[in-house]
């Protein structure tokens, strides 16, 4: 894989090697994304509740907590998908790189196109394997269809789907297996070539080797791009984050090393939580 | 038989009698029969009308009185380098091609304009309209498919057909626009309708993925929410060119009925259905002219027959190629 | 509406109970009266009435008129074409068939095959047929020969009988339609109409087509001049124009004046043939002056 990368584009393999670089030396990357004070409400009820949080460079941020917590609508507001649903408010401020996305001139359009998401559900288009990787590309109006056919390669080959698939890349995205479907939602989002990539328990549809097969391509994919996962299996957290946030109530308990959450929680909640008293 | 002895009393005290079962069954049956006997019926009926249609058509093809005046080969041969629909004359002709391409001239007029109008409006109402414009927008759309076609049909004969001449300066008032345009009238409602459902059967979660892609909304709509309803818009396009192909009173009032066999949309235009109406109430029974009126029909029935069998497989492909083939 | 065919099935019965009275009760003279059914025994209250559109507008007028005068007498009238009234008179679902062309030899054969009776035909108005042109034509006269030229499809340019240089536009009824068949044998001489003829259901759309089309010609009934003009005409290019008119149908010098009939499967019982008698007499001729048409020749 990473051979192809370095003849097809260099430049950005180059960079990928320098940000593993970054990792190995062990030393905190920067800032991503930055939530400050967030509340998000429907109509009334306040879904998220005054919730402060950064997401660094080059790590995956694991959101655990129970049912209702408010992770999922925490997620959504990082890249303005809470803003097609009705009586939707959002309070404080959400940065990418610095800039406010609630801003009032912000393009939640172009938020998105930075900001990926992968779905709990794959949600592949009907139409086929490649016109589903190739849709973001085309929608961002890139015609040229050399480079579609790289950027679909690539980014297939990154949601470790290509030589499942290679062959049949013309048959319908809905003729794939449920993992294959995710994982292909994963590359059509990886297509365009996203800053972070959210992810809403992308593997709680799936079977365990599907399953892993999601956690080894965060794992992987880290060295890209940030991630943000929500999950509710907390032995998932463990293996693919850096970075765990606790939610609970619309409120963000605790947040910190992963592996310093889960051996020695600060708080008491957390330590309930991840001990199974509740949830 | 075991078993039941070990059960406690009581407990079988609450079972219901089996005298109360059977009867229930009975009713239930009786019911299931009774609708499946409706249902019968109806399929009967479309039967004996086809049968009906059939042996009446039938004669053209064998007897030999009818054969006398006109032969299938007659219908499609030029007389004289003639193509010409003159039943009642001392030499009827029975040229049936300019009816045919009347027909479907006039069809095709009619879902050129239906089409894009009626689609669009589906997509509009479906994925832009708010939630109050769609619930008003929808009935009264739809409510027009309950405007009778005699009233189409007078409209686009007095009012569409001097707006036409005026604004394309044709040269005949009355010509296969006219009646292409009363027949988008009648259409639109079913095309639109169909389209609209087939809109909002697609899964919410595509708009929720193209969305988060950085699609907007118009994108969503054009790129992703139109392609997967594709399927049931083909639908409603051959539903409609059905109710088109087979429309009449439209046609008659507005197309000028004369059977000319040529592809102009401003001249004049007769088609299968406005012959049969106009001509059947005065035919003879029995009569060469009779059984040739009963033959168009006959082929109408066919023709509209294989369009919607086509189209339905057409549909049917396009459903497992967007859905794999699983 | 009682039709005739009921009637026959009701008739059936009555001849078979009472055969022995029925000579008496019914002097009809045909003997054919026991297949096409006996008169019923009590007097006929309904009379259905079928045919022209030409024509359908004056028998509404007659049959108002006349259940005004005549209480207890139901008369119904429908158009649907000539053809379509003597089809139905030949099928038995009408009692008096109105046409405005005479009966066709073939018509008569079928009506005795089906049902044993001879057509009885009585002339009950006048009509010119007009050569309608729109309002803003320059045109004035035309000629038989020049109309039968048009409508042959032979001239095609209003410029080659003298007025604008504009393609003529053909309005003709439809093939079933009594109108159709008069010009087509009096002024076509049976040849068929021009392939580009709009055929259009009713004289009255016939009219309205012309109405708006400035360059457009049609034919039909005297009485629906309305929003446009009839032509004078002349029987030959050298003949003198005659304008259509109460006189010259009623002389006979406007060339394509017409009776309009009505046709009775053998003699009609008595109530029809009493209203018929009316119709012809001067209270029932004196309502076609209103409708349109012309009342028949006195003495005729």
């Amino acid at each position: 894989m990473s051979q192809s990368f370095h003849r097809l584009l260099p430049e950005e393999a180059h960079s990928a090697l320098v940000r593993i670089a970054a990792l190995k030396s062990d030393g905190p990357t920067p800032v991503k994304m930055q939530a400050k004070g967030l509340t998000v409400s429907y109509s009334a009820k306040e879904a998220v509740k005054d919730v402060t949080i950064d997401v660094h460079e080059n790590e995956v941020l694991a959101l655990i907590g129970p049912s209702g917590c408010g992770k999922s609508t925490f997620l959504r507001v990082l890249n303005r998908m809470n803003d097609t649903i009705d009586g939707v408010t959002v309070k404080g401020s959400v940065t990418l790189d610095g800039q406010d996305i609630y801003a009032p001139n912000v393009d939640a359009v172009l938020v998105r196109r930075r900001v990926g998401m992968v779905f709990q559900r794959s949600n592949p288009f009907p139409k086929s394997i490649f016109e589903n990787v190739a849709y973001g590309l085309r929608i961002a109006g890139i015609r040229e269809g050399g480079l579609i056919a790289q950027r679909v390669e690539r980014a297939l080959r990154q949601a470790a789907l290509w030589d499942e698939v290679k062959d049949r890349l013309t048959e319908s995205g809905l003729s794939l297996s449920g993992g294959q479907q995710q994982r292909l939602c994963i590359a059509r989002a990886l297509a365009v070539e996203p800053e972070v990539l959210l992810m809403d328990e992308p593997a709680s549809a799936l079977d365990p080797i599907a399953t892993a097969k999601v956690e080894d391509l965060v794992a992987e994919l880290r060295s890209d791009l940030t991630i943000v996962i929500v999950t509710h299996n907390m032995q998932q957290a463990a293996r693919v984050s850096q970075k765990t946030g606790f939610f609970y109530m619309g409120k963000l308990v605790e947040v910190g090393d992963t592996t310093t959450l889960f051996t020695r929680p600060k708080e008491r909640a957390t330590e309930d939580y991840i001990t199974g008293r509740f949830g | 038989m075991q078993d039941v002895a070990t059960i406690p009393r009581e407990i079988e005290s609450t079972r219901p009698s089996r005298s109360l079962v059977a009867k229930g069954r009975i009713v239930e049956r009786l019911v299931e029969g009774l609708i499946k006997l409706v249902a019968l019926v109806s399929i009967a009926a479309v039967l004996l009308i086809l049968l009906f249609v059939g042996k009446e058509a039938l004669p053209v093809l064998t007897s030999a009185i009818v054969q006398k005046e006109v032969t299938l080969g007659g219908m499609f041969a030029s007389r004289e380098g003639l193509f010409s629909w003159q039943p009642v004359s001392d030499i009827p002709k029975y040229n049936i091609l300019p009816l045919l391409v009347g027909s479907v001239k006039v069809t095709l007029i009619a879902l050129v304009f239906a089409v894009p109008l009626s689609v669009s409006a589906a997509l509009y109402v479906s994925e832009m309209a708010g939630k109050r414009t769609r619930e008003l927008l929808k009935p009264a759309i739809e409510l027009l498919a309950g405007v009778p076609s005699v009233v189409i049909g007078f409209f686009a004969l007095v009012v569409l057909s001097s707006w036409v001449q005026a604004a394309f300066g044709t040269e005949h008032r009355l010509n296969a626009l006219v009646a292409g345009l009363g027949l988008a009238f009648a259409i639109c409602p079913i095309v639109f309708s169909v389209s609209e459902d087939a809109l909002r059967a697609v899964p919410g979660s595509y708009r929720t993925a193209a969305t988060a892609l950085g699609s907007s909304r118009s994108q969503t709509t054009l790129r992703v929410i139109l392609p997967a309803a594709g399927p049931g818009i083909a639908a409603a396009i051959v539903l409609g060119f059905g109710r088109a192909i087979g429309e009449t009173m439209i046609v008659v009032l507005a197309s000028g009925n004369a059977a000319l066999l040529d592809g102009s949309l401003d001249h004049s235009a007769r088609t299968i259905t406005a012959t049969i109406a106009q001509e059947l109430g005065e035919v003879v029974v029995g009569s060469p002219h009779y059984h040739v009126l009963f033959f168009l029909g006959a082929l109408l029935f066919v023709s509209t027959f294989a369009v919607n069998f086509f189209g339905e497989r057409m549909v049917h492909g396009m459903r497992a190629k967007l859905g794999g083939s699983r | 509406m009682i039709s005739l065919r009921t009637l026959g099935v009701t008739a059936g019965f009555v001849v078979a109970a009472a055969a022995c009275t029925r000579t008496e009760s019914q002097p009809s003279p045909s003997a054919s009266s026991s297949t096409t059914g006996a008169q019923p025994v009590a007097a006929k209250t309904a009379i259905s009435i079928k045919g022209s559109d030409t024509m359908v507008i004056l028998g509404q007028r007659w049959a108002e008129t006349y259940m005004k005068e005549n209480a207890g007498i139901t008369i119904q009238v429908t158009g649907g074409g000539s053809g379509t009234g003597i089809a139905a008179l030949i099928n038995g679902s009408t009692d008096v068939c109105e046409s405005s062309r005479p009966m066709k030899d073939k018509e008569k054969e079928d009506l005795k095959a089906k049902r044993s009776a001879e057509a009885v035909e009585t002339k009950v108005a006048l009509d010119a047929l007009a050569v309608y042109v729109n309002a803003k034509s320059p045109m004035q006269e035309i000629s038989i020969p020049q109309l039968a030229k048009i409508y042959l499809g032979e001239t095609k340019n209003w410029k080659d009988i003298g007025g604008p240089n504009h393609a003529i536009i053909l309005y003709g009824r439809e093939n079933n339609s009594g109108t159709y068949g008069y010009f087509k044998e009096h002024v076509l001489v049976n040849k068929d109409f021009a392939a580009a003829t709009q055929t259009l259901a009713g004289t009255s759309a016939v009219v309205n087509a012309v109405k708006g089309d400035e360059f457009g010609i049609g034919y039909g009934g005297i009485a629906y001049l309305e929003g446009i003009r009839a032509l004078k005409v002349k029987k030959e290019d050298t003949s003198p124009a005659i304008t259509p008119s109460l006189e010259t149908a009623q002389d006979g010098t406007y060339p394509i004046g017409r009776f309009l009939y009505f046709y009775t499967a053998g003699q009609p019982e008595p109530t029809t043939k009493k209203f018929i008698g009316w119709v012809v007499s001067e209270g029932g001729q004196k309502v076609i002056g209103d409708v349109g048409y012309y009342p028949l020749p006195k003495g005729k």
